[in-house]
């Protein structure tokens, strides 16, 4: 297959009644569905978009985020998925950095109006209801754009020439904000290859909890949509009683979480309560799980596999698993390269290293991003004569299995979400009596990592922590607000400046609150 | 003060950092308003157990229990009243 519309274009041709998205009450089948992004696609080749033209996406996962993936895919375009859970400051410098001409939108998202403001040129389709909004002739109505002409695009040369497909943001700074591109090849071949190592069939039904902006949510929906089975969206972990209810009652085959999904629903309720015999698959990603967690849930469902995988966004979602079978032998590691991918862990000087050193994960493969949109500097740096350089150390066993020991670089991991300790620096440097703020990464049993910001305030100067925590929630999102905030008088730092952020998550105090 | 005022001043100073009244409303949804996240309402729901000593047990964790100030308020009167 060329693209992942040509995988589309093959399910709803072969099973046009087939349930495709389920989404609460709103059930759309693969002829609706294809039905719908070609409309988009018409729509938006019609209104001028060109081949290579970016299309932000600010949508929630629904029937409608999916049909103008697809849609934007077939007209050419490239799909810039935004974090729905950020702010207008992160929001407005991913469309300007990715140069989108479009972007799509639900009309009730909280910092639309003041992106609409900051892009008087952006041609704007919406989502839902809109009377709150002025109009103007470059805001256009869902409704109008599905029911455009459904004439099926041409697709003959769709996904050639490692034309580019999507960009994600990852976690980058304001002012260097860091985008992975992808191109249909990239996602065609990491799609294909989680397909084979989890015997993905058409009669799965997978429960998604996970964001489609992140490469973890977005490989689970194209990899099902590829071989004809059924998404089930639930985009809330707030009630695990419901998420595991609507599993029994959908009688989902197939489930996918990060760690803290695990822990999430584990705290509060139990897989065995609940009839769940549909369960074939889970699959694990985004950081290493609690042995005790998998235990308990290979306890309580001991007929299911559990997959737990790595892999990375600049690697468009997956580069190795775990065999199921092997799991209980080897529970700490990421298991064994994809098919297709080559994982090598090399020491510093770029030589593999052997049984028990360690060293850092790289790896090459038709699913390695192309590079770092319009950063060819930060491109270079990580990618290496073809080979990515995931920043993750690890060793390798016996048997070649890997099990990460560190990450080589400052990011932190919380929940689904990886976290630049700048971009939070940045904003709290904002506020007139900060003098200087470091943020680190705390261990958390639940979420992995939760935020810590050390701050020296101005001599004589007196700033309360609900100050701080309040201006980071209007220019941040949610999971990036420091849950703990500690006043020093200075910070640890090295000869040359640098600030010691070991010393700081080292010297991390139990007791310091919120 | 009432339990609505102390769940409301919970609420206030743990997710939204203000003390502005205005800024919550008590029918206000929690995940419609995007207010808490999911490890939030887990802290919501010790906050209740410490604060008004009623146990939350996990299959009254849902979203006519807790997600809003007044299901909360009633759902801590139901269950005082039913103990």
């Amino acid at each position: 297959m060329n693209s992942l519309f040509h995988y589309l274009k093959k399910s709803a041709e072969q099973s046009p009644d087939k349930e495709a998205i389920v989404h609460g009450d709103v059930r759309l089948t693969y002829g609706e569905i294809f039905k719908l992004a070609c409309s988009i696609a018409s729509f938006l080749h019609e209104k001028g978009l060109k081949k290579g033209g970016r299309v932000s996406l600010l949508l929630d996962n629904s029937p409608e985020y999916v049909a103008t993936y697809y849609g934007v895919l077939a007209a050419g375009g490239v799909v810039v998925g935004l974090n729905t859970a950020t702010k207008a400051r992160d929001l407005t410098n991913w469309i300007t950095h990715s140069g989108s001409s479009w972007l799509v939108a639900h009309s009730k998202h909280p910092e639309l109006n003041k992106i609409l403001t900051e892009h008087s040129d952006l041609s704007c389709l919406l989502v839902g209801e809109q009377d709150e909004l002025a109009e103007t002739e470059l805001l256009f109505r869902w409704q109008d754009a599905i029911a455009t002409d459904t004439t099926e695009p041409d697709i003959s040369t769709l996904g050639s020439n490692n034309q580019l497909a999507a960009i994600i943001y990852t976690s980058g700074t304001t002012g260097n904000p860091k985008g992975v591109t992808l191109s249909h090849q990239n996602l065609v071949c990491n799609t294909e290859s989680i397909i084979s190592y989890l015997g993905l069939v058409e009669s799965d039904r997978v429960m998604n909890v996970l964001p489609f902006y992140y490469s973890y949510g977005n490989s689970v929906l194209h990899t099902h949509l590829a071989v004809g089975a059924t998404v089930v969206l639930e985009n809330s972990l707030l009630y695990p009683q419901k998420v595991l209810k609507k599993m029994q009652d959908e009688r989902v085959t197939g489930f996918s979480g990060v760690p803290s999904t695990f822990s999430l629903l584990l705290s509060r309720a139990n897989f065995k309560d609940y009839q769940l015999s549909s369960l074939r698959y889970i699959t694990q990603a985004g950081g290493a799980m609690a042995p005790s967690n998998i235990n308990r849930i290979l306890n309580d469902l001991p007929d299911n596999k559990f997959f737990v995988m790595y892999g990375q966004t600049e690697a468009t979602a997956r580069l190795s698993y775990l065999p199921p079978e092997r799991l209980k032998e080897k529970l700490g590691s990421i298991g064994i390269a994809i098919p297709g991918v080559s994982l090598e862990i090399r020491n510093e000087d770029g030589i593999k290293v052997s049984v028990g050193e360690t060293g850092q994960i790289c790896a090459k493969g038709p699913n390695i991003m192309q590079g770092y949109w319009n950063d060819p500097e930060t491109t270079a740096r990580t990618i290496n004569d073809g080979w990515l350089m995931t920043g993750d150390l690890a060793t390798y066993d016996d048997e070649g299995f890997i099990y990460i020991t560190g990450r080589a670089s400052e990011m932190i991991k919380s929940g689904a979400n990886r976290i630049s300790p700048k971009e939070i620096e940045e904003v709290i440097s904002e506020l007139e009596d900060v003098e200087e703020v470091a943020v680190v990464g705390i261990p958390d049993e639940t979420l992995g990592e939760v935020i810590k910001a050390f701050i020296v305030i101005s001599p004589g100067q007196k700033l309360e922590k609900m100050a701080i925590q309040a201006h980071c929630r209007n220019n941040l999102a949610l999971y990036k607000i420091p849950k703990f905030i500690e006043f020093v008088s200075e910070l640890p730092k090295t000869a040359s400046g640098k600030v010691k952020r070991y010393m700081l998550i080292e010297n991390h105090d139990v007791k310091t609150v919120a | 003060m009432s339990t609505e005022s102390k769940i409301r001043s919970y609420i206030m100073e743990n997710y939204l950092f203000t003390d502005d009244e205005s800024q919550l409303s008590s029918s206000d949804s929690f995940l419609q308003k995007g207010i808490i996240d999911s490890t939030g309402i887990l802290e919501v729901i010790f906050f209740i157990q410490d604060e008004f000593a009623v146990e939350v047990a996990d299959s009254e964790m849902i979203p006519e229990n807790l997600d809003s100030v007044n299901n909360i308020v009633s759902f801590i009167e139901k269950k005082k009243s039913a103990a």
